[in-house]
């Protein structure tokens, strides 16, 4: 019974998003408020006709759902590229100076980084790196960085150290200790952190909004705001619920895959840093 | 050696994301650097302080950021324990499948524009569903998001929505971390469910709390996303955040040195979670 209830508060606003995508527009602001409405009723005349629109217009939706992947797996690579080799050498570190940058971790990992949209627009214009998707990589790597550094560290503390020991007798430097003996075992807390690096730059606005410009270059946040936005004097809203559907779509995806990875990523990053 | 250069890189793109910025805001905030100035800064002593202090706008817009970030994070705390108790099952019993988790965290993945899009279908005046049930039972549809006195209530619940899941996830590793044998030792004395919250897992829960509140304090004190595009900030101004009137004044009116200045003011208020959590620990740490 309360499991229904809690089924029904998470899904429920989304399931009407879908219901509404599926209405013809009329239908939705006709009659008595849409909801049994004369002529249909709620279930009568189903559309894909807010699909289509959004599908045939110009650019085409899938183009924002393709530009924040690619954002994101950019985003993400970068992120682990810097982040792992960075835990390993923090894990290296003795005493006052790893606990004191972890808590600085920890603090930049609390910080709202919708703040710091200024000061990274201001570089962004001196550098010319508006209006390139790649280039949304640079902050969004930096901005996920303490997350990732405090979850990898953590894993690697988890690890027995005898292993890099035996690994260093066996006359291997330490970055080959990394890649060899280290990196497998890491491999659940890479894919955890890589999933919650890939949700944040999916979704991240701000950066996307103040550094893209060019309609075929906006990610899914920045589209999705835009639609919003732009028709305040009409309600096409059978549209506005197609696109939340299609945005939503993926990431329904990606959580029935990954649920677990997210749920322990979470967590542990909470609580171990 | 080699430790300090495998971290080099990745420490010096976070010096130059976080820490750059706050200084480059206290350099932007000592200067006029707007269309008045054609964009070129120009030393103006305090004037974008002393211009804060009587801007009766910013002081409003700090007063809402700090009521939603209270209210919210307060609801999202009771309903993410509730949650969290819900998804653990009933003791002894299993606890809540795969299935059940990943609705729930659903809201939590969305982009906060997404859902924000969403909910403003949810809450259109008469069209929505909202409106559609009161108006199914009789009622005069309301204005959800045109009435300056409850709208920021709307917003809350919308951002309850969203962030309860990763509060309850939270704390579900944290009772999930509570050996059980604790719980049946009280079961035996013949405790109740109300007495074995209150004694052993509020107690036992609470640092698990005090992160998920500070965390999600710190993230709603910048709330930006949701607000923009849920309301606009209004109507009449009355859900502005500090965030987006920093946004505005950048954006819009093009004044960076008084932007500049409402977002270090709005990070000096982030200041304030930070340090509630620190004495809170220090007392919880001299008290054990």
């Amino acid at each position: 019974m309360i499991r229904a209830v809690a089924l029904l508060w998470s899904l429920g606003p989304l399931l009407w998003q879908l219901y509404t995508s599926l209405r013809p527009a009329d239908a939705l602001v006709s009659g008595p408020q849409g909801l049994g409405s004369p002529g249909g009723g709620i279930f009568g005349g189903w559309t894909l006709q807010n699909y289509s629109q959004l599908l045939a217009a110009d650019p085409p939706f899938w183009r924002y759902l393709l530009n924040s992947a690619v954002v994101g797996v950019a985003g993400t690579a970068l992120t682990l590229l810097l982040a792992i080799p960075c835990a390993y050498g923090l894990q290296q570190q003795r005493g006052a100076l790893r606990w004191g940058t972890l808590a600085l971790l920890l603090a930049a990992s609390l910080f709202p980084t919708a703040l710091l949209f200024l000061a990274l627009l201001e570089w962004a214009r001196q550098l010319g790196l508006g209006n390139h998707l790649l280039a949304l990589a640079l902050p969004y790597a930096a901005l996920s960085l303490p997350l990732a550094i405090l979850l990898l560290r953590a894993a690697l503390a988890d690890l027995p150290p005898e292993l890099e020991d035996a690994a260093r007798l066996e006359g291997l430097g330490p970055l080959q200790r990394l890649r060899f003996v280290l990196l497998p075992l890491l491999a659940p807390a890479i894919a955890s952190t890589a999933i919650l690096v890939f949700l944040f730059s999916w979704s991240e606005y701000p950066i996307a909004l103040t550094w893209i410009s060019r309609e075929s270059l906006l990610t899914l946040s920045a589209a999705i705001a835009r639609i919003g936005a732009s028709s305040v004097f009409t309600i096409p809203y059978g549209a506005f619920a197609a696109a939340t559907v299609l945005g939503s779509l993926p990431l329904v995806l990606l959580l029935l895959l990954f649920q677990r990875a997210i749920v322990s990523g979470l967590t542990q990053g909470a609580v171990k840093g | 050696m080699t430790a300090w250069l495998l971290m080099l890189p990745a420490l010096t793109l976070l010096a130059v994301v976080f820490l750059a910025p706050l200084a480059r805001y206290a350099w932007l905030s000592a200067h006029a650097t707007s269309v008045l100035t054609a964009l070129e800064p120009v030393a103006n002593g305090g004037a974008n302080w002393l211009r804060l202090a009587q801007d009766g706008r910013f002081w409003q817009d700090a007063g809402q950021t700090l009521r939603f970030a209270a209210v919210s994070v307060g609801l999202e705390l009771l309903l993410g324990l509730a949650l969290a108790l819900l998804l653990r099952g009933p003791r002894g019993g299993r606890a809540a499948g795969g299935g059940l988790r990943t609705a729930v965290l659903l809201p939590w993945a969305l982009p906060a524009t997404v859902m924000a899009l969403g909910w403003r279908w949810i809450y259109n005046e008469p069209h929505g569903p909202l409106n559609s049930l009161l108006i199914a039972a009789g009622l005069p549809p309301y204005p959800f998001l045109s009435t300056p006195a409850s709208t920021w209530f709307a917003v809350v619940v919308a951002d309850v929505w969203r962030s309860t899941p990763f509060v309850a996830l939270l704390l579900l590793a944290g009772l999930q971390a509570i050996p059980p044998e604790l719980e049946e030792a009280l079961v035996l004395e013949g405790a109740d469910r109300w007495q074995i919250l209150r004694r052993l897992l509020l107690p036992l829960l609470s640092p698990w709390i005090g992160l998920a509140a500070l965390f999600r304090l710190a993230q709603a004190l910048g709330v930006f996303d949701l607000i923009q595009v849920l309301t606009g900030g209004g109507p009449a101004g009355s859900t502005e955040s500090l965030a987006l009137y920093a946004y505005l004044n950048a954006m819009r009116f093009l004044d960076f040195g008084y932007g500049a200045t409402v977002l270090l003011a709005t990070f000096l208020l982030l200041l304030l979670p930070g340090l509630l959590w620190l004495m809170w620990q220090r007392r919880a740490g001299s008290a054990a």
